[in-house]
This record gives structure tokens, C-alpha cells and sequence, in this order.
């Protein structure tokens, strides 16, 4: 068996010792230039001018390139048109690439985009959430997802209550910054080296802004040194800008940003403004939701339509609302584009059910998480907003299963009787849900290829259109293909991500890697497996179904032959060893307008629980300890799946307590570097942290050997950090009082609704 | 006078010429072709350039896990330098810092991995068996993205101890032979000095008042790499003897002014625990390992953590110039935002602390978005001593409410004769609104800055009154 098992990342021995090449190390073309962007100071002002001649004097610069300058088109809009690779006419953020320049080193590159001189007239800027509700605008229409008639519902409800809660942005902070080498080739076609979630975007982008068909644009991409979703549209902006300059200047072009740069031009998560009404009974069962969802874009559309449509569409998390009404705002910014990031709206989504969640639980005076448990899909509540059915719903058991292991209701108790004898230091307990829809909404980007050649010595070479970008996909599909042929995996060799070899790719992205790449790879190793089979059947005169592959040898009646001789005997009869792989996702579907359907082939699912510490002088807290229970379905690789579900924990406990982004009055980001935004360390690790993968649970969807998706479904689990803030903080209120908690649950947050808490109380 | 900087590098001599000295050991690194080591952030806060410094100190050959990316190519002379190229064994095997982060499934994206690894290597060179609290400092100052971290502590506390090979101590033998004239550098129109004492140090000085004087390069570092300045001369401080010692008199703790966190720390533990617990919050290790105290104060920021232990530790700064020596209250040696009392000329000699008059109570609070690796919201330090049930002394030092690090004044005034009881700590807290002045900014606003400064009395009160748990462990 190679699949369900612990293997480590195929790179793992390369990541230790350095000898894992990222761009950046790979060894510089003869000729290269480096490039610095040159970028707008100001968030919202009209370019008048831009003079580029006092860069072209700084010593090594050899080209300076603006928008005057791209031979094809200047737009690289992954959904809507309106994204030039530099601004026109209107700078729309600080930061906003309006030029480039290409020098013999990076600091001249540096030098000389700092020495262009661009006039521009100031204009206000839109920068919040608010202002941009106000003066409404969006960088695309409202959305709306209903089922009911959720108004009438709440006002028939016995009870009703409103809320609204602020959740920040994050930043994704790969510790690759974005880059991408661009080499012009023969007949003025580009290879192009980019770090990139999505490397045909970033193939079809290049022709685009090149004027070049698609055949005449190579992108590949080995590794990332991370992605989250920072890289999936926006590594077109960096590979489109190398490119210019290379084709400008006919020598290769590397760009890579620096982490200022990078935090200061791409985009980031949303934040979102959430505003919710339910209406409710006196055991707190929902009778009906209305939300308002709106989040802050920037200045671009990018990926935010989709953004918010997985939002509309986690707004309910794990819960059945028998009416609801969910509209979508997506707000035009004077700041950076925001764009994907590990669950894509989802957890903001969740957020709002959460927080309606809670603020209901204590409003009523009861435990949230019998609220929870309440609320719960189940059978005959089980339709979601958009309309498809929740079945096999595996959340009731794992709360059970989680809520006996951590002896839940006796810490609870414990914690009750803690605070009341502690007047500074108090404690939180909290259970968070996770349901999360798995398959992209745009039932078109589920689909996938592969491409697989054995050769005669029985060493086989795999490629498919996922990146990989640290998630271990390479590992997990090269698995999938030993199983097929029942050989070692270290005689597969996992290669380059490359538009030259699987054509017309969907990004890595979505969780969707294994999922897809997974299928198409087993079906194109079954291709091979076929003729294999049909081959050495006739050849030895068996049936094929009396074929055996196992251990690297295939059997068939009395004949036991290695794999490689097997491939060799195949070739020498001119059989092919050689096989592309296609999968698209079955049975779904969704309506984009009506925004119905069946967009989910199936949810994964998990919960948490985590207990805090929070210090009411200052707003300092700790965390305590974490359990988490988490469904992977049958898993490929658990040691790959369990890193996946801490890391995402981890990363949502970032986004939801520590990691603030500040701009200032003008738009400018004041948190643009480690220093002042701040990630998770070690130290921020509870020592008491317990991961389990949920057993014997294989998928009842036909997924690749049973499994589910991992990626971003464990960033939601953070949730049960914040709301255990949250418990701590409600531990100094008057009985009822629900306080209000915006994310980043920073400590200065945390002081300041202790004080609010505390003052009404 | 030696024109060469000379190291030696995963165990071969290396001498650099003709590179501008305010190039950063990172740069010159992957430019020869060790591109193990990455940029993550350029100014010491991710830890994906950590590389090892090794350093003969009481006559063995100490490692110390630095951030190439903020060091010049100055402080790599008569250094050992350690890079993730150079871990493995001579056979060609693993390090267990590289082994146990494979088998521990502790890389994902990989990036990160090789500065683990040398923070590991480091770690694993220490004295003694670190414990979970060492391991988790050790690793302070390197980000991890991915894995959320469980697998790289679990590869951290299964790391056992590094013997030193044999080879080691004859390699430092030849450094300390390639390196025993002192260096002094040129190149084109840029300079570098690393004078080995203080008269040669102010001499030098004296003739390049335009030079930087280059300490651990902690903060220094971060103006080529982020202010992208060049300067034309560096003075080192790298090998001026008296400025790295450390005394203890009968009356004071003497530190010397580029004595480095790190070796400060033990002697700073044993005296005042929790100014240690406070320096141990400064920068993460690799911060510590090249930064000093002197460097701290130098650098004026409204922040520097370790001013307002200074000052409420009634500590006295030394100050060296061709004028000769004279020594400053803590409290009056910043002047204003990153202004000092330094006249031209003059360095910082040493920090000297008195000792603390039994029954004298003393506290420092760091107050961050972050426990480790970040700099202060808000910072905090309470002395006080009690005389028949009366405050007899009481002093108070603030960090990131003002312009610079301030003595509290108001507050010392408000509480010196009262009894140390609750209505006194209203009393100071109300004075330290007045002696307070915080700005809003994108570590917290003014308003939460004010809330924390005085909690921060009550918090020092509960701690030196009562049983109740008032700080989190």
C-alpha cells in the first residue's frame, strides 16, 4: 500500500539542507537584469506625467517600462477587465505599480525606479468598509442568496435580536515573497519562471500583455516557498511586469519583491463588515437569518466575486436556517486588491454565524454550545441557503466525540468556579464547528490533467497541472500513482508544474489539489495499467483480470516479472507507455444568478476546542490548550493531512487574534514588514495541542481513494480561539451583556471590550 | 593594518576583498553561491537567513544562531561562520537538525527550513540539554507559515547535544593567525575599522565623525537593508576588548557597552530576574545573540525596552570621549525622539547598576501584540521600597508613551510617603496620565497605551500586595 500512509514530503531532505531551489536560487542566465517597481505614492490621484529619463541615467539601468510600453494589452483582470499591469491614467492605491525598471543589479534597479518622476494630481481616496458603502462603491453588482421569505420569518419569530461584527484582513506572508524570471526564447516567445498558484492564468496574462498566442508562452513552476492564495492571481502582475521588461530589453528579467514591496502592492484576505438579524425561539432554535456581508476589495475586482459567493455560502457554517436572506457587497477601496486566501470568504462567512451564534446563546443565557447543538443540521433541516441538501452530516458525532474526550462541560464548570475567585486573570472555553463546501463554485475550474510516461527501466515520470506550494500535493499524487502500479514510491519522479506539458489548468486552489490532480493521475496510470495489462495477459497467454501488480513485480500465473521488465517486454511490443489523465468533478452544478444548486461535491468537516487565558489589566491572553478533531475522510497521507490541519489552525489563530493590518489616514499600510505584522511563533503554540484526524471515515463521494480535502478547511477551526476570547472577556460581564469582539482579537481589542463589558455592567 | 576580512566558512578560510563593506553577509553569501540561506523580510524578524556565528569565547569555539540578512561583512571577521551548506557530516550525513526536521514532518514549503536548521545547530552546540522554555527561545526568531510548529518543536526536543569536532579547534587556531592584525579595510571610496580598544576606537572616530559605529547591527543593519543607506566608513566594535566585559562589584553590575545580550543575560538573571525576563523579550535570540544594551539606548527609540528598567533600577550611563569620561542618570541620556546626550565624539563606555537595596521590589512589564519578537506596545518598570509600612522609595520607567523613554515623575512624586496600598495606586495611576504623553500608531492607539500604563501599577501593586494571580504565566 502506498496510499493511507505516512510518507514525508518528497522535498523534505532538499528543504533541510537548502538544496530545494526557489526562484531566487536558481543559477542566474547569462545577461539577467534585475527589476524594481516603481509605485504610487498616493491611494487615489490622477497620473499626469510620467518621466522616465533621469532613471535611464542611474549607472546599470537598462530599461524603465510603463504602461507606453506593453505591446499588447495592459489588463490582467482574473474575472472582470479593469486590472492594467500599470495604471493609466488613475492611481487607485498606495503602491500601485505605474512603471519598472531593469538594471544589471538589484539595488541599481532600485536606484533607478526610484528615480523615475511621475506627476500626480491627489484626489480623495476611499479607504474603509463604511465610506465605501456610503458613497456605494463596488467593484461588482450586490449579490443575493436566499431561501424563504427569512423578513417574515424573523418577524413572526417569538424573539429577535441584531448584531454586527468587524473581521480583518491578513496578510498571507509566504516566506517566498512573489517573483518570477522571465526568458525570452526563440522566435520572440517567453518561458517564464513564477512562483504562482495558477501558472495558465499566468501563461494566458503574459500572451496577453505580450500580444503572443498562448503556444508562445511557457510558465513552470517547481515549488513555492508558500502560497495561501497570495499567489494564485497575483503572480500574474510579477511574471507580466518580467516579462515586459524582458521582451524590452530581449535578456531575461528576474523580479522579485522585496517584503515591503510585496505587502505594499498585493492584495491581501477581505476584512468584512457583518451585519445579521434573526429572529428565534425561547430555546434559541432560528426561525430566520438576514445578513449583510461587505467586504473590502480594493481597488480591483480580482478574485472578489467569487470571494463573496463562498462567504454567502458559509454564512451558515453548521447551521440549518429555515429562512434566510444573505446579501453581498463588495466594496471599491482605495487600497490593495484583495484577493484569495486559504478559505476564500468562507471563514469570514462563518464568522457571521458564530457571532449571531453566540450573542443569541448569551442574550438567552444559555451555553453556545447547546445553541450550537441545537441549530445543527439534521435530517429534515438539512437544505442550505443555496439549496443543496446536507447529507451523511458527520458534525453531530464529532461534537460528541470532542465534547467527551475534553471532558467539556466539567472544565466549563472548573472555568466558572475559576473566575469568580480570579479578579485580573479569567478564563474561556469554546467548541467551534467547521462544515466547509469542497469544489470550486465555478463548476468549470473543476477539472484536471496529467501526464505520465514510464520509461524501459521501470522508472516512471509524473506530471499534473497542481502546484506545489509546501500543502505536499507531489507527495500525495505520486502515492496515488504507486498504488495504481504497486511500486515504490521513490521511483516515480515528481516533476515541474509547466503549461508546456498539461495544458489549460485550474489553480491550485479551492483545496481542490488532491482532489483533482489525485483523480487525473490515477486515470492516467490506469491508462498505462490498461494496455499493461491487456499486453502481458496476451503475452503470457492469462487473463487480464489474473494481472497482479504488488511489490514492484506483476504476476500472472506462474510468470512473476519485475515492473521494468514488464515495461520493457510492453515497449518492445510497441506498446505506448505513455498517457495523459483527465477528471472533472461529478454532480455538481450551481446557478451563478439565482445562486442555487449543488456547487459542493461534498463538505469536510472539523471541530475545536480551545481554552484561553486573557489578563483584564493589560489584554495580554494565552492560550491554553487546543483539541481538534478534524475529517479528512479516508486520508491519503495522514502525517501530510495532520500538518495541514495545525498549520491552518494556526494560521486562522493569526488572522483571528494577532496579525492587524494598519493603514494610515492617507492609505499608506504601516504594517508592511515582520516588524510591526505579526505571525505566529513557536511560543504561541499551546504546549497542549491534540490533533486527530476523525477514523474510519471514508468519504461516501467517489474521491480519490476515499479521501477529503485538507487545505483550508482547518483555518476555520481557529474560530474556537476567538470565542473563547470571547467567553474570557463575557466573564466580566453582567449576566445577558454579550460583548462585542472584532477581529483581530488583539490584546488592545481584548482590553477595550473588558472595559465596555465591564462599564455596562 | 590588515586589508582582508577574513572568516572561516563551513570550516575553509575565506578572505573577502573588494566588496563594499556595508554589503550584508546574506547578500554575499547566495551571490557566492550558498543560496540555502533566504530573504524573508531583510531586517532580522523572520529568521530564514539564520545562519551560525561561531566565536572563541573562554577558550572554546561558541556557536550562536544570527540573522545574515541585518549582518555586515565587517562583523564576519575573525568569525566562524556556519551555514546550512555546511551541516552535514564529513560522510555526507544529516545533521540531526536537518534529520529529525525531515523525519518530524517540520517542512512544508521548505523555505523556512534552513534557517530552523542552523537555529537548531545552534541549539544543539548548547552547554546543556535545553528545556522547553530554551527550545522555544531558541526558536523565537523563526517564522514558521506553515506547519503551525507542533513537528519543529517535536524535532527540537528529541535534538541531542553536538560534540564538537576535532577540527573545529584547529581551524580557530589558523583564524586567530589569519586575523591577529587588526583590520582595516578599504575599497573604492568605502571604509571599515574594527579597533581592539577604546583610546583607538575614539581615535578613530575622531577622524571619521561621519562613521557608523557598528554594534550588533541589529538596528544599524536595517538602514542598508530597508532605509537602503550606504555609509562610507564603519567603525566596528566587534573586537574593542573593554567594551564586552562584564563586571560585578560590590555595588553595581558593570556592562560593557557591545556586550551582547546574550552574554549579559546570566549575570542580569541572577541580579534582577525580571529585567532578564524582559531582555529575553527583546528581538528573539538571534536579535540577542548580536545586540547589546549599549546599542539599545544609543539608538533612542521611544521604545527601547531596556530604558525604563534602567531607569527604575536607578542605572548610570558611561560615556567615553577624547574629553574622557563622565557618567549619566539613565533617565537623561536620551534626550528626545532618537536623540541622546552623546557630545561628538563621544561612545557609550558602559551601563552600570547598582545593586538593588534589600527589600527593594522591582518589576518589568512588556506590554505587545505578540509575546515573543516584538517590540513593546507599552513598557513598564516599578522599583519600591517600603520603610515602616511607608513608600521610602519608588521609582518608575515608561516605554512607548512618549517621545522617548520616560521617568514617571508625577507618579514617583504621588506615591513617595503614602502607604502602598489601594487608594495610593489610584493616586499613581491618575499621575502617570500626566506623565504620559503615548501617540496612536500600528501597534495600538493612545487611549489603550494610557489604559495599559496605569493597569500596569495596579498590576505591580497586586504582585508585591497580594496572592492573587495578576500576570500571566
Amino acid at each position: 500500500m502506498s496510499v493511507h500512509q505516512s510518507k514525508a514530503h518528497d522535498s523534505a531532505v532538499k528543504h533541510v539542507t537548502g538544496e530545494a531551489q526557489y526562484i531566487d536560487d536558481m543559477p542566474e542566465p547569462r545577461g539577467l537584469l534585475h527589476a524594481h517597481l516603481v509605485t504610487s505614492p498616493v491611494a487615489h490621484g490622477r497620473l499626469l506625467s510620467i518621466d522616465t529619463t533621469p532613471a535611464l541615467a542611474v549607472p546599470g539601468v537598462a530599461a524603465v517600462v510603463t504602461a507606453a510600453d506593453i505591446p499588447g494589452k495592459n489588463d490582467i483582470g482574473s474575472i472582470l477587465k479593469g486590472e492594467p499591469v500599470f495604471a493609466e491614467d488613475l492611481v487607485a492605491y498606495v503602491g500601485h505599480p505605474i512603471g519598472a525598471a531593469a538594471a544589471l543589479t538589484p539595488e541599481a534597479a532600485r536606484a533607478g525606479a526610484k528615480a523615475v518622476k511621475a506627476e500626480i494630481e491627489t484626489l480623495k481616496p476611499i479607504l474603509t468598509i463604511e465610506d465605501a458603502l456610503t458613497a456605494e462603491s463596488y467593484v461588482m453588482a450586490p449579490m443575493e442568496m436566499k431561501r424563504g421569505d427569512a423578513a417574515a420569518a424573523i418577524a413572526a419569530a417569538p424573539l429577535s435580536l441584531d448584531g454586527e461584527v468587524m473581521v480583518g484582513g491578513q496578510d498571507h506572508f509566504y516566506l517566498e515573497t512573489q517573483v518570477a524570471m522571465a526568458l525570452p526564447q526563440e522566435d520572440g516567445d517567453m518561458l517564464v519562471l513564477s512562483s504562482t498558484q495558477h501558472p495558465t492564468e499566468v501563461q494566458h496574462m503574459v500572451a496577453k500583455v505580450l500580444a503572443l498566442p498562448y503556444n508562445a508562452v511557457t510558465v513552470e513552476v517547481r515549488r513555492m516557498g508558500g502560497g495561501f492564495g497570495g499567489k494564485e492571481s497575483q503572480a500574474s502582475l510579477i511574471a507580466c511586469i518580467a516579462a515586459i521588461l524582458a521582451r524590452k530589453t530581449r535578456r531575461p528579467v528576474k523580479l522579485r519583491l522585496d517584503r515591503d514591496d510585496d505587502m505594499m502592492v498585493t492584495g491581501k484576505r477581505h476584512d468584512f463588515l457583518i451585519r445579521w438579524r434573526a429572529g428565534f425561539d425561547e430555546t434559541g432554535l432560528l426561525h430566520g437569518v438576514e445578513m449583510t456581508l461587505a467586504s473590502r476589495c480594493g481597488w480591483s475586482a480580482d478574485l472578489s466575486p467569487p470571494v463573496m459567493s463562498r462567504a454567502l455560502s458559509h454564512a451558515d457554517n453548521a447551521y440549518y436556517y429555515p429562512a434566510a436572506h444573505f446579501k453581498g457587497f463588495g466594496c471599491r477601496t482605495n487600497t490593495q486588491s484583495n484577493t484569495a486566501f486559504r478559505g476564500f470568504g468562507a471563514p469570514q462567512g462563518m464568522i457571521a454565524a458564530e457571532a449571531m451564534i453566540e450573542t443569541i446563546a448569551r442574550h438567552l443565557g444559555q451555553d453556545p454550545l447547546e445553541l450550537r447543538k441545537r441549530n445543527l443540521y439534521r435530517p429534515g433541516r438539512d437544505r442550505t441557503p443555496y439549496g443543496q441538501k446536507v447529507e451523511n452530516f458527520r458534525l453531530p458525532t464529532m461534537i460528541e466525540q470532542i465534547t467527551a474526550k475534553t471532558d467539556f462541560a466539567a472544565r466549563r464548570a472548573q472555568i466558572r468556579a475559576f473566575n469568580s475567585q480570579s479578579p485580573i486573570i479569567k478564563r474561556g472555553l469554546a467548541l467551534a464547528p467547521v462544515k466547509f463546501g469542497v469544489s470550486f463554485n465555478n463548476v468549470m475550474m473543476n477539472q484536471a490533467g496529467a501526464l505520465l510516461h514510464v520509461y524501459t527501466d521501470g522508472s516512471i515520470h509524473l506530471n499534473h497541472g497542481g502546484t506545489e506550494m509546501g500543502q505536499g500535493l507531489f507527495v500525495k499524487v505520486a502515492q496515488v500513482v504507486a498504488e495504481v502500479f504497486q511500486v515504490p514510491l521513490d521511483s516515480i519522479k515528481i516533476t515541474a508544474t509547466t503549461t508546456g506539458k498539461v495544458p489549460n489548468t485550474s489553480p491550485t486552489a479551492a483545496s481542490s489539489g488532491t482532489d483533482l490532480n489525485g483523480m487525473a493521475a490515477r486515470n492516467a496510470a490506469m491508462a498505462v495499467r490498461n494496455r499493461l495489462v491487456e499486453f502481458i495477459a496476451e503475452h503470457c497467454h492469462g487473463k487480464p483480470e489474473d494481472v497482479v501488480f504488488s511489490d514492484g513485480r506483476v504476476r500472472i500465473g506462474n510468470h512473476d516479472m519485475s515492473f521494468a521488465q514488464v515495461a520493457r517486454m510492453a515497449h518492445a511490443a510497441r506498446v505506448s507507455l505513455s498517457a495523459t489523465g483527465f477528471y472533472k468533478t461529478p454532480h455538481i452544478h450551481f446557478d451563478g444568478k439565482s445562486m442555487t444548486g449543488r456547487p459542493f461535491y461534498y463538505y469536510a468537516n472539523g471541530v475545536s476546542v480551545s481554552e484561553v487565558s486573557l489578563d483584564t489589566l493589560t489584554g495580554e491572553w494565552r492560550l491554553e490548550r487546543v483539541d481538534i478533531l478534524h475529517d479528512v475522510g479516508a486520508s491519503l497521507n495522514p502525517a501530510i493531512d495532520k500538518g495541514q490541519v495545525e498549520g491552518g489552525f494556526v494560521q486562522g489563530m493569526g488572522w483571528l487574534t494577532m496579525e492587524e493590518l494598519v493603514w494610515d489616514e492617507q492609505g499608506r499600510l504601516l504594517t508592511h514588514a515582520p516588524s510591526t505584522y505579526k505571525i505566529p511563533t513557536a511560543r504561541d503554540v499551546p504546549r497542549a495541542f491534540f490533533v486527530d484526524l476523525l477514523e474510519n471515515a471514508p468519504n461516501e463521494e467517489m474521491t480519490i481513494y476515499r479521501s477529503k480535502a485538507v487545505g483550508e478547511p482547518p483555518l476555520m477551526l481557529a474560530m474556537s480561539v476567538w470565542l473563547a476570547l470571547l467567553d474570557a472577556v463575557a466573564a466580566t460581564a453582567a449576566p445577558g451583556k454579550v460583548p462585542r469582539l472584532d477581529a483581530p482579537a488583539t490584546p488592545e481589542r481584548l482590553l477595550m471590550a473588558v472595559k465596555r463589558a465591564s462599564e455596562a455592567a | 593594518m590588515r586589508n582582508e576580512i577574513r572568516f572561516v566558512l563551513n570550516g575553509q578560510m575565506r578572505a573577502v576583498s573588494g566588496v563594499e563593506p556595508h554589503v550584508t553577509a546574506l547578500s554575499w553569501l547566495r551571490a557566492d553561491g550558498l543560496v540555502g540561506s533566504k530573504e524573508g523580510c531583510a531586517e532580522g524578524d523572520c529568521g530564514a537567513c539564520t545562519v551560525a556565528l561561531g566565536e572563541v569565547e573562554d577558550g572554546r569555539l561558541v556557536w550562536r544562531a544570527v540573522n545574515a540578512c541585518i549582518l555586515l561583512l565587517p562583523q564576519l571577521d575573525g568569525r566562524h561562520v556556519m551555514t546550512v551548506e555546511g551541516l552535514r557530516g564529513q560522510d555526507g550525513s544529516l545533521h540531526p537538525a536537518q534529520s529529525l526536521l525531515a523525519e518530524s514532518h517540520g517542512t512544508q514549503c521548505g523555505f523556512c527550513t534552513p534557517g530552523f536548521a542552523m537555529s537548531l545547530f545552534a541549539l544543539s552546540r548548547s552547554a546543556e540539554q535545553p528545556d522547553e522554555d530554551e527550545i522555544l527561545d531558541a526558536l523565537a526568531g523563526n517564522l514558521c507559515r506553515c506547519t503551525g510548529y507542533r513537528p519543529i518543536l517535536d524535532a527540537a526536543s528529541a535534538l541531542p547535544l553536538d560534540e564538537a569536532p576535532t577540527q573545529e579547534a584547529e581551524s580557530a587556531r589558523s583564524l586567530a593567525a589569519a586575523t591577529s592584525e587588526e583590520l582595516s579595510y578599504r575599497t573604492g571610496n568605502a571604509q571599515a575599522y574594527a579597533p581592539r580598544d577604546l583610546d583607538s576606537l575614539i581615535r578613530i572616530r575622531a577622524d571619521h565623525p561621519e562613521a557608523w559605529i557598528l554594534g550588533g547591527g541589529t538596528d544599524l543593519g536595517l538602514r542598508v537593508t530597508k532605509a537602503h543607506q550606504v555609509p562610507r566608513t564603519i567603525i566596528s566594535l566587534a573586537e574593542v576588548g573593554e567594551l564586552k566585559t562584564l563586571t560585578e562589584t560590590e555595588t553595581e553590575l558593570v556592562i560593557g557597552a557591545a556586550l551582547t545580550y546574550s552574554r549579559a543575560l546570566p549575570a542580569l538573571a541572577r541580579r534582577h530576574p525580571d529585567f532578564a525576563a524582559m531582555i529575553r523579550r527583546i528581538g528573539a535570540r538571534q536579535v540577542r545573540n548580536m545586540g547589546s544594551i549599549g546599542g539599545n539606548i544609543v539608538n533612542a527609540s521611544p521604545i527601547g525596552d531596556s530604558m525604563p528598567a534602567l531607569i527604575a533600577l536607578k542605572a548610570q550611563v558611561e560615556l567615553a570621549g577624547p574629553q574622557g569620561r563622565r557618567l549619566l542618570p539613565a533617565e537623561d541620556f536620551i534626550t528626545g525622539y532618537r536623540q541622546t546626550a552623546l557630545a561628538p565624539g563621544e561612545v557609550v563606555a558602559a551601563i552600570r547598576i547598582p545593586h538593588r537595596r534589600p527589600g527593594t521590589a522591582f518589576r518589568a512589564y512588556k506590554i505587545a501584540k505578540r509575546v515573543d519578537q516584538d517590540i513593546s506596545t507599552v513598557a513598564a518598570s516599578f522599583s519600591l521600597r517600603l520603610e515602616d509600612g511607608r513608600i521610602a522609595e519608588f521609582r518608575a520607567g515608561f516605554g512607548g508613551v512618549a517621545a522617548k523613554p520616560l521617568r514617571a515623575l508625577a507618579a514617583e512624586r504621588a506615591l513617595i510617603g503614602r502607604a502602598w496600598d489601594e487608594t495610593a495606586v489610584t493616586a499613581g495611576m491618575a499621575a502617570i496620565d500626566s506623565d504620559i504623553s503615548p501617540i496612536s500608531d500600528a501597534r495600538g492607539s493612545a487611549e489603550y497605551r494610557r489604559e495599559v500604563a496605569r493597569n500596569l501599577l495596579k498590576r505591580f501593586y497586586f504582585e508585591t500586595t497580594q496572592t492573587v494571580e495578576a500576570r500571566l504565566a
